[in-house]
């Protein structure tokens, strides 16, 4: 799944546009992306030792939180924000959120499902938390603070004030079309604020 | 092989007997060159000036390889190499050489002591042609500004039309800032560590204390203390002491010395007790007393608080113009210059839209970090530079 998911965050982002990756880690989906997209790309890491790495690949990088990160730029710095894989892992994801679209028009966010089949499976005849191949780790050594569902997450999205512009959902081999909330392992959205929903003009 | 890791990482190969340490240099040399006249931040003109440099590594034919690598508060012009003089390695041997953070095969590196200085540059006990004296307290206050308007007089008489990087820590962090700022033209990097925008109370502190243990030893003599038989080597070594230990962290005095005791108690000992830091800030007093002279240390301090990039004007006026892409690079565990200083730099930077990478290292070793064996250091920083000069390269190719 994971190179569909990323191969549709690049299909989603138009050449030439400004990208910010939050939690970019050693930078190898940042580089792919900029040269690519032809992209203008920074990130945002925590640990020294994958900014190091950034820093090999001649990438542009903030060491610090997401929120840190965040921080460093002014309004509008850039066309894209992206949360892959890191938004169930933060405190405050409203805020995240919130802060991202101050400096990025859209976010692109992905995130796992918790209501797919095999969870809800196992939840229901086995009566424990699930680990699954897209929520691998037991419940006391997950990295994720937040659990949420398909229908969860685009509630949250209407309630904060928030717009979906489009989703993708996929399990591990391809994208789910019918049924996402059941079917899918991960969700991709493109998110921006209500004012600017109107003036979306993307590929 | 060990033991000589250990005095590694024990500090400042400057101040270090190291008699196994080999440098991939081999011997290298300083030169001296005049320049004729320079006016100071504050109005003095000197009719000229002596500044000493190394240099080291070819400069290609392009001149696109020049890395100036600004020196702190106690360095010089000797970067890397054995000092023939003392047969010490440069301050900065392990992190500038063939194959290492800065790669002399690769880069032509550029390093000069800073006027003010007591290295070879002029400094307060340089001779006042006008008086045939040393200059002592007639010298004129500079400022990190005056140390890089001399850089600049060297790089142009150099044949360098603009520079690859500036590099430097702490004080050499701050004249980086001010060539970014000041000659935006004439850098293509700029890498800032363990570096402030303006020392805060505490910093200004420690140095006052150190200038006062200076001013107050009997025989400072109001700076004019050339001609007499004493100098104010006490004042001076007290000053080290206190510098040493902000420079250090208390996991590495912890790890150094804990609470070892330096030999067995003797009969005349006021107390029994000798403790190896109290051992090892006094050695590091008194060597740094036969290299230093007091007065450049009152100076350059004061250079060192004096120093205010931003002094009140709107951040954007003052990075407007500023081209260069930056390395900024703190650790966690300095206190002297704290990674907050560091950050505060980085979100001006970023936020007047200069290309800026920060990276915070949790080396333990307090402010010294940028001088030990540090690998995770010399990887970031040899990176940054490879890249940057293919960046430059690039651009170069493009204006032509």
């Amino acid at each position: 799944m994971r190179k569909n998911l990323y191969d549709h965050v690049i299909d989603w982002i138009p050449e030439q546009s400004s990208v910010l990756d939050l939690g970019t880690g050693d930078g190898e989906f940042l580089e792919r992306l900029i040269k690519t997209r032809k992209v203008r790309g920074e990130g945002v890491e925590k640990n020294p030792q994958l900014v190091t790495r950034c820093i090999e690949r001649g990438l542009v990088v903030h060491q610090g939180d997401v929120l840190d990160g965040l921080d460093q730029y002014g309004n509008d710095s850039f066309d894209y924000v992206l949360l892959l894989g890191t938004m169930q892992e933060l405190l405050d994801p409203e805020k995240v959120i919130k802060e991202s679209l101050r400096v990025g028009k859209y976010i692109i966010v992905s995130y796992s499902n918790f209501a797919h089949l095999k969870a809800r499976l196992q939840m229901m005849f086995l009566g424990r938390a699930p680990v699954t191949s897209s929520l691998p780790a037991p419940w006391y050594k997950t990295p994720n603070l937040h659990f949420c569902s398909i229908v969860d997450f685009e509630n949250f999205c209407n309630d904060i004030g928030v717009k979906i512009v489009k989703s993708a959902y996929f399990n591990k081999n391809r994208e789910i079309k019918i049924f996402p909330n059941l079917f899918a392992e991960y969700a991709l959205s493109m998110l921006t604020t209500l004012n600017r929903a109107g003036e979306i003009n993307n590929p | 092989m060990d033991s000589i890791e250990k005095s590694i990482i024990e500090g400042d190969l400057q101040d270090r007997a190291i008699s196994k340490y080999q440098s991939d240099l081999g011997v290298t040399y300083t030169n001296i060159v005049k320049f004729t006249n320079f006016k100071t931040q504050s109005g003095y003109e000197f009719k000229e000036i002596e500044i000493s440099y190394q240099t080291l590594g070819k400069l290609s034919p392009a001149k696109d390889n020049a890395v100036l690598i600004c020196h702190a508060l106690s360095g010089d012009a000797h970067v890397a190499g054995i000092n023939p003089k003392t047969g010490r390695p440069g301050w900065w041997d392990l992190h500038v050489g063939p194959g290492k953070a800065i790669d002399t095969d690769k880069f032509f590196v550029i390093c000069s002591n800073v006027i003010g200085g007591c290295a070879g540059s002029t400094g307060p006990a340089s001779i006042n042609p006008e008086t045939g004296k040393p200059y002592a307290t007639d010298f004129p206050p500079i400022t990190i500004q005056d140390m890089v308007n001399a850089q600049v007089r060297l790089i142009d008489y150099l044949g360098i039309s603009k520079l690859l990087a500036v590099v430097g820590g702490s004080m050499g962090g701050m004249q980086g800032l001010v060539w970014a700022v000041e000659y935006p033209e004439r850098v293509h990097a700029c890498v800032p560590i363990a570096t402030t925008m303006a020392h805060n109370a505490m910093q200004i502190a420690f140095n006052e204390i150190g200038r006062q243990a200076i001013m107050t030893d009997p025989n400072w003599y109001g700076g004019y203390y050339y001609d007499k038989n004493a100098s104010p080597r006490h004042g001076l070594a007290i000053a080290r002491m206190i510098g040493h230990v902000t420079y250090l962290s208390e996991y590495a005095m912890y790890l150094k010395f804990g609470r070892k005791k330096q030999r067995p108690p003797m009969p005349d000992d006021l107390f029994p007790d000798f403790f190896a830091v109290e051992s090892y800030l006094q050695h590091q007093g008194e060597s740094f007393v036969k290299r230093f002279d007091p007065n450049s240390y009152l100076y350059i301090t004061k250079a060192l608080d004096c120093f205010d990039l931003i002094s009140e004007r709107p951040p954007e006026e003052v990075f407007k113009n500023v081209k260069a892409h930056f390395l900024v690079i703190s650790f966690e565990s300095d206190w002297l210059y704290p990674p907050s200083q560091s950050k505060e730099l980085v979100k001006c930077l970023k936020r007047c839209k200069v290309q800026t990478t920060y990276l915070n290292l949790g080396t333990p070793y307090g402010h010294d970090s940028f001088l030990i064996k540090n690998p995770e250091f010399s990887h970031a920083l040899n990176h940054f530079l490879n890249a940057e000069y293919k960046n430059f390269q690039r651009e170069k190719s493009k204006t032509v």
